[in-house]
């Protein structure tokens, strides 16, 4: 059995103590004549050292001082008294006494440290614990409850709380914008809400990652500016703003960020020894751990549950773009099939029928376009191409639409004159379907029979396509609204358009490009949209081609 | 015309039907497409899946393909490379649209051209004849006799290597690389080229930091063979694929019948 620490020996080592010097006594009165000083002083030595082993350093020396006066008493002549008659004996009885106590003395202070290094792995052991706990258990929260109630009984606090600071990482540091959310607690004192001092002042630790502290008598203390700099939790001349300290509010940092706060509120007041304090610092920072990996655990169920949606999205913009697909083409043949079969009444009908098809087949494709383009699903292949190739693909792309109308193109060049090279780097197939949509447009709504005019320039590092029509025009107040998704001018029938989604789809694909669409008033009437591309200069012209013209 | 007998339109030779082999999985596409193809010349093979369709391939031996890139068991793109083990028959694919880099992929693997859904017959139809006529062409094109195309207006003969306006018979002169590119589109008439091959026939290396060139060279080439290099007449760009080259289905049938 070990002494229970530093504090008072059981009676059962007082007793046994106190038996062990009679029996030895007693069984040396017995003999006492054939004894010489030096056994008695060995035996009585031999159980004081056994007395202060077993029962510690005041039953040692207790024994040391009984042992004395007995061996005085009953082993040194005149028996019987305190007198001691030889001086030679005095030196031996005072011998005899200091030994005993100085071996006392050393065995206890020998215990005493083992005692200290035990317990000290005991704490290192049970922080490792902790540690492994706040880091491995199966639920983040539930690791911080645990670290909040050792923190809670260990230092007999009312109240130890938790906080997760919410929000983006630094970028306030104001505490206004510091959002606080309790993810622990333990302590009778919970049950109250925290004073207001103490949740004004914990989003100001959670702002500025220092350490504070509210007073018994309401003054508070925030962190000398020092410990700006050493950025340490908790430590050195703030903790000895002195007693009386009714609420500690500390930063959880990892990684020089600070992701929550600990509160620790006495019942009333706290007051921590040395290596309580060590405790405090060594725990708060497993409760960072805990908090760190908490938001990592949210933000990863975040980014999970968005990759869902994301997934979800995909799956239905690919079943949507089949799925409705596949009974357009049924339709679409079908009724070409009707109308080629020549059924005298059935031709305008199947026409229609066919022309319907097409147009919810557009339709459908505009919004995968759209929700591509919202969804920053697009995949963009940039590839240096000729503004020629361009207007060539979409001018193939609208014969179906241009129902006797024209498009004028316009390069700048002087006629007879070849037409210059003008190049871009952009992805081909989404400007097309940009241009396509402005050229669309303007045949759309240009006035029966009036051109629409195609001019291509280059303009400084844009290649800029202008789409110009003598329709009605915009009003100056729509003129930003008609980019806008599903806009349709006032007074126009809906079947005349398509999806409304047109313009919006060729801003969004030109954007995306680094290009844009722009909308001006024509001069004597109608519209002018610009698609703008990046262009490109010729790098590294051929060598064969200018001897060969 | 030396090969005035055998090359005629599918209309001409009456001993022996064509077969067309249509793969895909909706029925009513499978019969749409059916009456719309069929006639006197040619007779249809229906096909629901990839693996019925190569085997229907195999046995029946159709001098045209369809394929539909939706089917249920196999990847279209499976199917056209199965295909091309053996087969040299045309391979149209049935494709949706946002599907460039799968037309590309398509076309590198040995399809002959593609069919956006939804599609009209009369293209079907239109795409369908061009690949047949390419297919019964005794050679390639331009191999030994010169082609038309503009309506007409220019001759291609790429065994002089001259390309001659008509009716002037003015020659229009051909920078070497020029020619290569030109001698590419021609032989591979009425199919889309993808970029990659074009670059690869002509510049013979890796398609890299220059493949602007050949944009560049068609640029040159319409200017020289087209009216208005902004409505090209027979050297189209296919968008995000490459270009295609048509010849006059009118006149060479005119000169053929």
């Amino acid at each position: 059995m070990v002494p229970n620490a530093l504090g008072r020996p059981r009676l059962r080592a007082w007793v046994i103590a106190a038996l062990a010097l009679a029996v030895s006594t007693a069984g040396m009165v017995a003999v006492r004549s054939s004894l010489d000083k030096a056994h008695v002083a060995l035996v009585f030595l031999l159980v004081v050292l056994g007395g202060s082993a077993f029962g510690g350093r005041v039953v040692g020396l207790v024994l040391a001082i009984g042992a004395f006066l007995l061996f005085d008493y009953l082993f040194l002549p005149p028996y019987g008294t305190v007198i001691v008659t030889n001086p030679l004996d005095w030196l031996v009885l005072v011998a005899f006494l200091l030994t005993s106590v100085v071996a006392t003395q050393l065995l206890s202070r020998a215990q005493e440290r083992a005692e200290v290094a035990r317990r000290h792995a005991a704490e290192v052991e049970r922080l490792a614990a902790l540690g492994a706990e706040a880091l491995n258990a199966a639920r983040a929260d539930e690791a911080l409850r645990a670290i909040a109630e050792v923190i809670q009984s260990a230092l007999a606090l009312g109240c130890c709380e938790i906080y997760l600071r919410r929000g983006s990482a630094e970028d306030s540091s104001s505490p206004e914008r510091v959002a606080l959310e309790r993810v622990a607690h333990a302590g009778d004192g919970c049950a109250e809400a925290a004073p207001e001092d103490d949740v004004s002042l914990a989003a100001w630790v959670g702002a500025h990652g220092l350490p504070a502290m509210v007073r018994v008598d309401g003054l508070t203390h925030v962190a000398p500016a020092q410990a700006v700099a050493q950025s340490v939790p908790a430590s050195g001349a703030f903790w000895l703003v002195g007693g009386g300290v009714r609420t500690l509010l500390l930063p959880l940092r990892v990684r020089e960020r600070t992701v929550g706060v600990l509160r620790a509120a006495g019942a009333p007041a706290i007051a921590l020894r040395a290596d309580q304090r060590q405790f405090l610092d060594a725990l708060a920072y497993y409760a960072a751990l805990g908090v760190e990996r908490l938001r990592l655990t949210d933000e990863a169920a975040h980014a999970e549950a968005l990759r869902e949606a994301d997934r979800l999205k995909n799956a239905l913009l690919a079943a949507v773009s089949h799925d409705l697909r596949t009974p357009l083409t049924t339709i679409k043949a079908l009724a070409g099939a009707i109308e080629e079969e020549g059924a005298h009444a059935g031709d305008a009908r199947a026409t229609s029928i066919e022309e319907e098809a097409d147009r919810l087949g557009r339709m459908v494709g505009d919004l995968l376009d759209l929700s591509r383009l919202m969804g920053g699903a697009l995949v963009l292949t940039p590839e240096v191409n000729a503004a020629e190739d361009l207007i060539g693909a979409v001018r193939q792309r609208v014969a179906g639409v241009l129902r006797g109308r024209e498009i004028r193109v316009r390069d700048g060049s002087h006629a007879g004159a070849p037409p210059p090279l003008l190049l871009g780097r952009f992805d081909f197939v989404h400007a097309l379907r940009a241009l396509g949509n402005l050229v669309e447009n303007a045949l759309k709504y240009g006035a029966p029979g009036t051109p629409v005019d195609l001019d291509v320039a280059r303009d400084g590092p844009m290649l800029v396509f202008s789409v110009a029509d003598r329709g009605p025009g915009v009003p100056e107040a729509e003129q930003e609204r008609i980019f806008e998704p599903f806009y349709r001018p006032p007074g126009v029938p809906a079947d005349i358009g398509g999806s409304g989604l047109g313009l919006t789809i060729a801003r969004g694909l030109a954007e995306a490009q680094g290009g844009d669409v722009r909308y001006e008033s024509r001069p004597g009437g109608g519209s002018i949209f610009s698609l703008r591309l990046p262009a490109v200069d010729l790098v590294a012209d051929n060598r064969e081609e200018g001897s060969a013209r | 015309m030396p090969n005035r007998d055998t090359r005629a339109g599918p209309t001409a030779d009456a001993g022996t039907r064509l077969s067309v082999l249509i793969i895909d999985d909706e029925a009513k596409i499978r019969a749409a497409v059916r009456d719309a193809l069929l006639s006197d010349d040619v007779e249809m093979i229906d096909a629901e899946s990839g693996a019925t369709g190569l085997a229907r391939a195999a046995s029946r031996r159709p001098d045209l393909v369809l394929v539909d890139l939706g089917l249920p068991d196999m990847e279209g793109l499976d199917v056209v490379r199965a295909l091309r083990r053996w087969s040299t028959a045309p391979i149209i694919v049935l494709t949706a649209r946002h599907a460039e880099d799968e037309k590309v992929a398509l076309l590198d693997a040995g399809a002959d051209d593609y069919v956006t859904k939804p599609f009209s017959l009369a293209e079907l139809r239109a795409r369908v004849r061009a690949q047949l006529r390419r297919a019964r062409m005794p050679r390639v094109p331009g191999g030994d006799a010169p082609v038309r195309v503009g309506g007409g207006d220019l001759e291609i003969d790429l065994a002089r290597r001259a390309v001659t306006r008509r009716p002037t018979g003015e020659v229009i002169h051909l920078t070497p690389t020029e020619w290569s590119l030109l001698e590419v589109l021609v032989r591979h008439a009425d199919r889309p080229v993808t970029h990659r091959q074009l670059y690869h026939a002509v510049w013979g290396n890796t398609f890299g930091d220059t493949a602007h060139y050949l944009r560049v060279y068609v640029a040159h080439l319409r200017r020289k063979l087209e009216r208005d290099p902004y409505q090209p007449l027979f050297i189209l760009t296919e968008p995000g694929v490459g270009y295609r080259l048509t010849l006059d289905a009118g006149t060479v049938e005119r000169d053929g019948a």
